[in-house]
């Protein structure tokens, strides 16, 4: 396992202005995500879990501090670049699935897959997340839990480096949020890629490389975890 | 993109009503301005083609008599190419199928067919022969509704003598395109015909050897003066020979129509799919701001997986695009049916030689274009405000409007009297802004296009009581050829049958204060006349001065004249003297220029003690008298002209209300599409916006109804505010379309009557409940359920 950092936040503070309140979501977090890890950040709801990844993934910006990708600083890239890192670099699991209603599981997919260079094929990601019996079913037609793994088939369907999960296992039963975890371990270590899940459930973090703690916008602990358990033996 | 392309292809067929209700307006509006605007071309060619063909002049010379001999200097005048001397009296023809005396124009022609100016285009039959020299060509028209045809003969009144005529051919010419007998305004080709007599025949018949009485001209392309200035170069060099009138090609009567039709055509080709393309760009605005507001996630999830904006909004200008394409091309297909339609309606109005619908591929190109470029623009504001979100923040639901006070809640005293479903009403109709700003404009478009289009109907009708009822009040009028004494009066007066016979006396002249100058004419009646009316603008009678004039409010105008002011007279007729009269009243009128004074002032002014050149009668009304006075009237010598003031005003009202009606059922057709598309659609838009709340009043107990009727409130809220504006809109647009039709020929008048502000406010209101009737069906059909369940 390579250390290099994938993706490195320094100093970032990250402020909501509604109207005249200021809601500081993110204070002075510094961290690193390292090529290759599978990393869990676990924090109580409102810690500011989805605001890290958010920024992480170029979905927003921070409001200070700097944040790099490799060795580029992503806090000054511009729209277009920012597009393409999103499309070219970050695979998206996102907490309420946001699957584009009218189109079916496999058509969900072929929207990542179609602005992408290298894809992998639609029905064999379909099928690494055991829904190839589904593949024309709309998300209405499909339990949570399937419509949260269409959403990892698409995010994985792009073939990116980084995939980042936003609670991915929030809603489902603890059979299937197993199932999910395992597919998520197994594209570390069978595919390599960097993994990166937030949650507020501390016993997910069994199965982490790496545990970052945080609280009111704050990383309070990072902790190594030279030994994680397989997803089949948390419990939850 | 393709995959993106099924959502946008499910998108479409999921919001099929409302689609259908922007492409209704797109396809009218673009339909309006295909169909106008071929119609435009279709009558700008065929009339530049007929007018080639026949040679059309650029001006004529109307003159008491001149020897040809003596238009040498005119014909060299610069700029003048070529002129042509011709014979032209007023007549009246005798049929023996008809009762009643027709009027006839008479025109020289030359005896062997050669390219002169105002050619014929021969119908049927041929044009002369050298085997009589009585031959005789009829204006086709007039034929057809006589059922004459080559090989008969007709009766014809020529300088005091009937004559018998051999029909050889019917023909048509470029002068007649839209053929009026004088003191009308719509063609009458059953009472009024035009009779080309061979030159040598006419010079004969009419005492006129080597002389003419009208000049015919054209003038080269670039001539050095203006018509204006060459008319005037050649009215002095004619003054000797007692010059009528001069009348440049744009104010040919015939012509005059016709440009002023295809003037119309070309605004109307430019305003109407304006108003109709404006409206289904707003329409479509709000439509897409649901739309993109709706997938706030999708797009935020879009852009999170790495597509670029342009690429969403691509995506989101599809959908316009889609919309201005199938609206583009429905449109071109409907406007080439209606500028077919209306090619034939034209056909019935005008007589053109060939007058065909083509199809224009440039203008159907224009119309496609027009319509994407709306359809963008419409496209463009909704679609903007979402993608110029985060992704993230797209994602999250869109923070609640602000719910603050509307105006309105600040009048406690009338808010707290209002029940919750009308509290409602006023909040969603203030908070929902760009929405009832569409629906207002929209349905004040609808509302300005019904007022301006029954006001003119209004107007037209106005128009018809006001020349033909009020103004005029004879029977029977009749017009010498010459100038008669008073034994003429007795002797219409005894015809049997006559209630009432008054003189009339008309002198051309022209008028002229400082430079300004026109030529006219004066009508002079007897002292307290009574078939002759002359009103105020308040359609009031006026006391026709005894001593003095009382000018048309249009020629006053023209002169920079007012009552009181003095002007200059230059009479045509007897001893020509300029006479210095004063304007003491002004009359109002809608045709022509007309001038009243008295009778025996206006004799002693061209020098005579008592002359009148027409005679006005009041018939009895005993239909069996009426013969016997067609038949002494066939024989009374010296009459170049009879106007049946009834059939007149009959044909007028034939044709008028056929033209009027098809106009209402446009125009209603019009305004209800704009009406009923744009309610439709804000209410559906509305409904879909507020699937939760309404949910959530299923919940409680409301029925469909209850829920319809607060959609339906909101929708009359935004008729009525839209209809007040639009209402006085209707009258300034009317205004507006009375100046531009303003000209000496005709004049529309400004009548606004209770029947055109209630009929508007009806037919509004009726659309409304109409489109009501579909946002009904929709409520009815509506899970409620599910949208109680669906998250966001
Ligand atoms: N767009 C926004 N506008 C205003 N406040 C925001 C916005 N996004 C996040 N916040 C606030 O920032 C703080 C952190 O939010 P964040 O979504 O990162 O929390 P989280 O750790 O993901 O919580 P959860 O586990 O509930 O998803 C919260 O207090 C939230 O209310
Ligand atoms: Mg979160």
């Amino acid at each position: 396992m390579t250390t290099s950092p994938l993706l490195r936040l320094e100093s970032v503070d990250k402020v909501f202005q509604m109207g005249e309140v200021a809601v500081r979501a993110l204070n002075d977090v510094s961290l690193e995500i390292r090529e290759g890890e599978f990393l869990v950040m676990v924090g109580p709801s409102g810690s500011g879990k989805s605001t890290i990844l958010n920024i992480v993934g170029g979905l927003d910006t921070a409001t200070e501090g700097r944040v790099f990708f490799r060795d580029r600083e992503m806090t000054s890239f511009t729209a277009a670049e920012l597009t393409r890192y999103r499309r070219d670099t970050v695979g998206f699991v996102f907490q309420f699935y946001n699957l584009v209603p009218n189109l079916s599981a496999r058509e969900n997919v072929m929207v990542s897959t179609e602005i992408s260079d290298d894809p992998l094929d639609v029905d064999e990601a379909l099928e690494m997340v055991g829904l190839e019996e589904r593949l024309d079913h709309f998300p209405a037609q499909m339990s949570g839990g399937e419509q949260q793994r269409v959403a990892i088939a698409r995010a994985l369907a792009k073939n990116p480096d980084l995939l980042l999960c936003d609670e991915p296992t929030g809603a489902l039963d603890v059979a299937t949020g197993k199932l999910v975890l395992r597919l998520l371990v197994d594209l570390k270590t069978r595919l390599g890629k960097t993994v990166v899940l937030i949650t507020h459930n501390s016993a997910i973090a069994q199965v982490a490389d790496r545990v970052i703690r945080l609280r009111s916008g704050q990383v309070v602990e990072v902790a190594e975890n030279p030994e994680p358990l397989p997803p089949e033996e948390v419990t939850w | 993109m393709k995959i993106l392309d099924h959502k946008l292809r499910r998108e479409l067929w999921a919001n099929g009503w409302l689609l259908l209700a922007i492409l209704c307006i797109i396809v009218v509006g673009v339909a309006c301005f295909v169909s106008m605007g071929s119609s435009y071309n279709n009558l700008t060619e065929a009339k530049a083609r007929y007018y080639r063909q026949c040679r059309m002049a650029d001006f004529s010379i109307e003159l008491k008599k001149v020897p040809e001999a003596d238009l040498r200097p005119v014909a060299e005048l610069p700029g003048v190419a070529e002129i042509r001397p011709r014979i032209q009296f007023f007549s009246t023809v005798d049929l023996d199928a008809v009762s009643e005396p027709l009027n006839a124009l008479v025109l020289s022609m030359p005896d062997r067919h050669e390219r002169v100016l105002n050619d014929v285009v021969v119908q049927r039959g041929g044009y002369f022969t050298e085997r009589r020299e009585n031959e005789v060509i009829v204006n086709d028209a007039f034929a057809e509704a006589n059922n004459l045809a080559p090989g008969d003969w007709v009766r014809l009144v020529l300088n005091n003598r009937s004559q018998e005529l051999y029909i050889v051919g019917t023909a048509i010419s470029s002068e007649f395109v839209y053929m009026l007998a004088p003191g009308t305004i719509v063609p009458d080709p059953e009472h009024f015909g035009v009779f080309f007599l061979k030159q040598s025949y006419a010079e004969d018949v009419f005492d006129f050897d080597g002389a003419a009485n009208q000049v015919l001209g054209r003038l080269v392309p670039d001539a050095p003066w203006t018509t204006r200035e060459i008319l005037d170069r050649a009215e002095q060099l004619l003054g000797d020979f007692g010059v009528f009138t001069t009348i440049p090609l744009a104010d040919q009567a015939s012509n005059k129509y016709l440009s002023q039709e295809i003037g119309g055509l070309r605004s109307f080709a430019v305003f109407m799919p304006m108003i109709f393309l404006a409206v289904a760009a707003l329409v479509l605005n709000v439509l897409l701001t649901r739309l993109a507001e709706q997938q706030r996630t999708v797009v935020g999830t879009l852009k999170a997986l790495g597509y670029s904006d342009g690429q969403v909004f691509a995506h989101f200008l599809k959908f316009g695009l889609a919309v201005g394409l199938t609206g583009g091309l429905a449109g071109c297909a409907l406007g080439y049916v209606l500028a077919e339609l209306m090619t034939m309606m034209y056909q019935t109005i005008f007589e053109f030689p060939e007058l065909r619908n083509r199809f224009y591929p440039g203008l159907m190109a224009a119309a496609v274009s027009i319509s994407l470029a709306c359809a963008v623009v419409g496209s463009l504001r909704g679609t903007r405000a979402v993608l110029r979100l985060k992704p993230a923040k797209a994602m999250r639901p869109k923070p609640p409007k602000r719910g603050g006070k509307i105006l309105l809640e600040r009048v406690t005293i009338l808010w707290n009297r209002l029940s919750v479903g009308w509290r409602m009403v006023f909040r969603s109709v203030v908070r929902s802004r760009l929405r009832s700003l569409a629906g207002i404009f929209a349905a004040a478009m609808g509302a300005a296009v019904l007022a301006s289009g029954f006001m003119m109907i209004e107007a037209t009708y106005y128009l018809i009581d006001f020349q033909f009822r009020w103004l005029l009040k004879s029977d029977v009028d009749l017009t010498f050829s010459d100038e008669r004494g008073r034994d003429a009066l007795l002797e219409a007066a005894n015809l049997p049958g006559v209630r009432l016979a008054e003189p009339v006396l008309n002198v051309a002249c022209t008028f002229e204060n400082g430079h300004f100058r026109h030529k006219g004419a004066v009508t002079g009646l007897q002292a307290g006349a009574t078939l002759t009316v002359p009103r105020d603008t308040q359609a009031r009678p006026i006391r026709v001065p005894l001593v003095g004039l009382a000018m048309s409010g249009k020629l006053a105008e023209m002169l920079h004249l007012e009552a009181g002011d003095m002007v200059t007279m230059h009479p045509t007729k007897g001893l020509r003297h300029p006479q210095q009269v004063p304007v003491v009243e002004i009359s109002d009128s809608y045709m022509g220029t007309a001038v009243y004074t008295d009778i025996d002032y206006l004799s002693r002014l061209v020098g005579e003690e008592f002359a009148l050149t027409g005679v006005q009668l009041q018939m009895e009304t005993d239909p069996g008298e009426r013969d016997a006075f067609n038949r002494q009237l066939k024989r009374l010598p010296g009459v170049r002209g009879v106007a049946n003031r009834q059939s007149m005003v009959k044909s007028i009202e034939d044709t008028i209300i056929l033209s009027m009606n098809v106009f209402i059922f446009v125009l209603v057709g019009f305004a209800g599409v704009i009406f009923f598309g744009s309610i439709l659609n804000s209410s559906l838009v509305s409904l879909a916006e507020r699937q939760r709340e309404v949910a959530t009043l299923r919940v409680l107990g409301y029925g469909p109804w209850q829920i319809g009727s607060l959609l339906f409130r909101e929708s009359l809220v935004l008729t009525a505010a839209g209809t007040a504006l639009g209402m006085p809109l209707g009258y300034l647009l009317t205004v507006a379309m009375s100046m531009s039709y303003d000209s000496e020929l005709l004049r529309f008048p400004v009548v606004s009557s209770a029947t055109t502000w209630v009929m508007t406010a009806v037919l509004a209101v009726l659309f409304t409940v109409l489109a009501y009737l579909f946002v009904q069906l929709a409520i009815h059909r509506m899970n409620w359920l599910e949208a109680l369940q669906a998250k966001e």
